[in-house]
């Protein structure tokens, strides 16, 4: 897609998603990190949390959209705001706690006192000003859009981008495997854990988009220690998919089985393999055994999970070099604790900075990235070939999809959005790629 | 046994000699990765555990419970996989190995209500270094129940706080 601002370069030309290739630059120059802030940061809805993090009113928790820090704040009436963490008087941070139950934020240097709304409700020593100085609400906190799906909370400062709805479009179908496997929903474990990597953020998306591949050799290690030194199954292309939507992915099998074994708790399969009939009928036989599959998955931009191992994540971005990872456990609200705990503990020991598995992502992405500081070096183009050839039409999957999870599909389609969204001058200019089936259509 | 009685029962040097130098072994294995004798070191119950941290106002803050979320939440079960993980001989990040140096400071030794147990207060400064020039240090405050079994200390509980709220390195590759 070509854009008429002199200012912007073309971003497709950083990348080639027929030949399959992308640009190492987008790994590192600093302008083009610039324009993410601006074209999909400031632009796309993104993960803010989930419901089950702030449940009673005046609940807070502090989180970034791009670079900006935001404030999520539960209202009275059970909605959530999000509003910039910055004070409108000095700009200083009005919160610095991570989470937390509070009936105002009130800044550190002047005393300016916001509502849990966001709005300005009162100044320190008020009566230094005169009347006519200040319209207190003309000068609240800026307010983000606001929507969620099925219990995770999105927001956009864009007043012009579509409706999360529409935003999610078809991937919703694959969500819901996900959040609607069961009633009641899901919510995450206490806590949660937060670190740095010294890499470009989307080496981490499209990790989770759809590189299966990855997780036969870095994870081989991991995976023997978590299933008794047996390693990996020779990958097998037949029964599983890329399906992709509006650079949203999901990569998966259909065995219903191999995730959920990585996390090393015999309760936990035992467990779903009762409750997979349930699932059968609510959400279909097919999507019954998408669920626990390898599998992983990302929305755009910056939000992924693994279904069966449970790990939830955002990827911030921290400058074109650096991402902090927010992760967290999602589990369905009506299992048992005991099973709950399970999860928790299996989860953890994968997929954290000390998990199993997770302790060799890190030192791959930050290579990926480091090395990019030779100029030779980032000259070059990156290969995302690997089945190119491999679209089909599914009878059930809706998307873009690709047969064999062993693909740079999603990856490819991630970049497309990533360029779509990096030339567009209005929400209005970027295309839609794929053909929807569920538009107004509930996925249950 | 009251706090009195306990503030009035010092530990011998004998004892804060023995556990001290317990310490200084399980220091040395990690920085050795030496593994399977630091497993030799634990009671069969052992528990590992480094909770989350976050930050939080004061008037927020909560004791994190072992059914939060966690760095180690381990049982011997556990520690064993992460331990098999790094002898599969496919553990790429691994190799070339880390470089490390952990070292133990500001240790105290308590009585508890139980003869053969010790409460040990620690903090574990652990440097490392991998690759070209990566150099990180990790802080941990440990609580520790060391008990005696057939007459030989074993760690049966131990209890790390990290300082950080987030954790700024990549991976956890060693123990606090």
């Amino acid at each position: 897609m070509s854009n008429n601002k002199g200012s912007r370069p073309d971003y497709s030309r950083y990348m080639d998603t027929k030949e399959g290739w992308v640009d190492r630059r987008i790994f590192w120059e600093r302008e083009i990190y610039e324009q993410e802030l601006e074209q999909i940061f400031a632009k796309a809805w993104q993960f803010i949390a989930h419901d089950s993090m702030l449940p009673e009113t005046n609940d807070f928790y502090t989180t970034y959209m791009g670079e900006d820090g935001v404030i999520a704040s539960r209202q009275k009436d059970g909605s959530v705001r999000v509003f910039l963490n910055s004070c409108t008087h000095r700009g200083n941070k009005i919160c610095y706690a991570d989470d937390g139950n509070t009936r105002n934020f009130t800044c550190n240097y002047h005393g300016w006192a916001f509502g849990t709304d966001g709005e300005l409700k009162g100044l320190s020593n008020e009566h230094v000003y005169d009347e006519g100085d200040i319209d207190k609400s003309k000068w609240g906190l800026q307010q983000a859009r606001v929507d969620s799906y099925k219990g995770l909370i999105f927001a956009t400062f864009d007043e012009e981008a579509p409706s999360l709805e529409e935003f999610l479009g078809d991937f919703r179908w694959y969500l819901d495997i996900m959040l609607d496997q069961d009633d009641g929903g899901t919510e995450f474990i206490g806590g949660g854990i937060k670190n740095y990597v010294n890499a470009n953020w989307k080496f981490g998306v499209e990790n989770f988009v759809g590189d299966a591949y990855h997780a036969l050799w870095t994870h081989d290690s991991g995976f023997k220690a978590m299933n008794n030194n047996q390693g990996f199954p020779p990958a097998d292309p037949t029964g599983s998919y890329h399906a992709s939507v509006n650079g949203h992915g999901w990569e998966f099998g259909t065995d219903g089985l191999a995730d959920i074994a990585i996390l090393g708790q015999p309760k936990v399969l035992e467990y779903y393999e009762k409750m997979r009939p349930k699932m059968a009928e609510r959400l279909g036989e097919m999507r019954s055994k998408i669920f626990g599959s390898l599998a992983s998955v990302s929305l755009f931009p910056n939000c992924s999970f693994l279904p069966g191992i449970q790990t939830f994540r955002v990827w911030l971005p921290r400058g074109p070099h650096k991402f902090e990872m927010r992760m967290w456990t999602i589990v369905n609200k009506n299992m048992p604790d005991e099973i709950k705990q399970a999860i928790n503990i299996g989860c953890m020991q994968t997929f954290n900075p000390a998990g199993v598995l997770e302790m060799d992502d890190g030192e791959n992405w930050e290579g990926n990235t480091s090395v990019n500081k030779g100029v030779v070096t980032r000259k070059g183009k990156l290969h995302y070939g690997c089945g190119k050839n491999r679209r089909i039409e599914h009878e059930e999957l809706p998307g873009i999809v690709y047969s064999s999870q062993f693909n740079d599909s999603n990856q490819r389609l991630f970049y497309q959005r990533w360029a779509d969204m990096m030339n567009a001058d209005k929400w209005s200019d970027v295309p839609t790629r794929y053909t929807p089936r569920y538009a107004g259509k509930k996925t249950v | 046994m009251t706090e009195k009685q306990q503030n009035n029962m010092m530990p011998s040097l004998e004892l804060i000699n023995e556990v001290q130098q317990f310490l200084y072994r399980e220091a040395r294995h990690h920085d050795n990765e030496e593994f399977r004798d630091w497993l030799d070191m634990l009671t069969e119950d052992i528990h590992y555990w480094m909770p989350y941290r976050y930050q939080r106002y004061r008037r927020n803050e909560k004791e994190p419970t072992i059914y939060d979320t966690a760095y180690y939440n381990d049982d011997m079960e556990c520690l064993k996989k992460r331990i098999l993980r790094t002898e599969t001989g496919t553990c790429w990040s691994e190799d070339p190995a880390t470089r490390s140096a952990h070292v133990v400071t500001n240790i105290e030794v308590e009585f508890t209500d139980k003869p053969d147990e010790f409460r040990v207060y620690s903090l574990n400064t652990v440097h490392r270094n991998i690759n070209e020039d990566e150099e990180h240090t990790m802080i941990g405050h440990r609580t520790d129940i060391l008990r005696r079994v057939n007459g030989v200390l074993k760690l049966a509980k131990r209890k790390i706080i990290l300082d950080q709220n987030i954790f700024t390195n990549k991976s956890l590759n060693v123990y606090l």
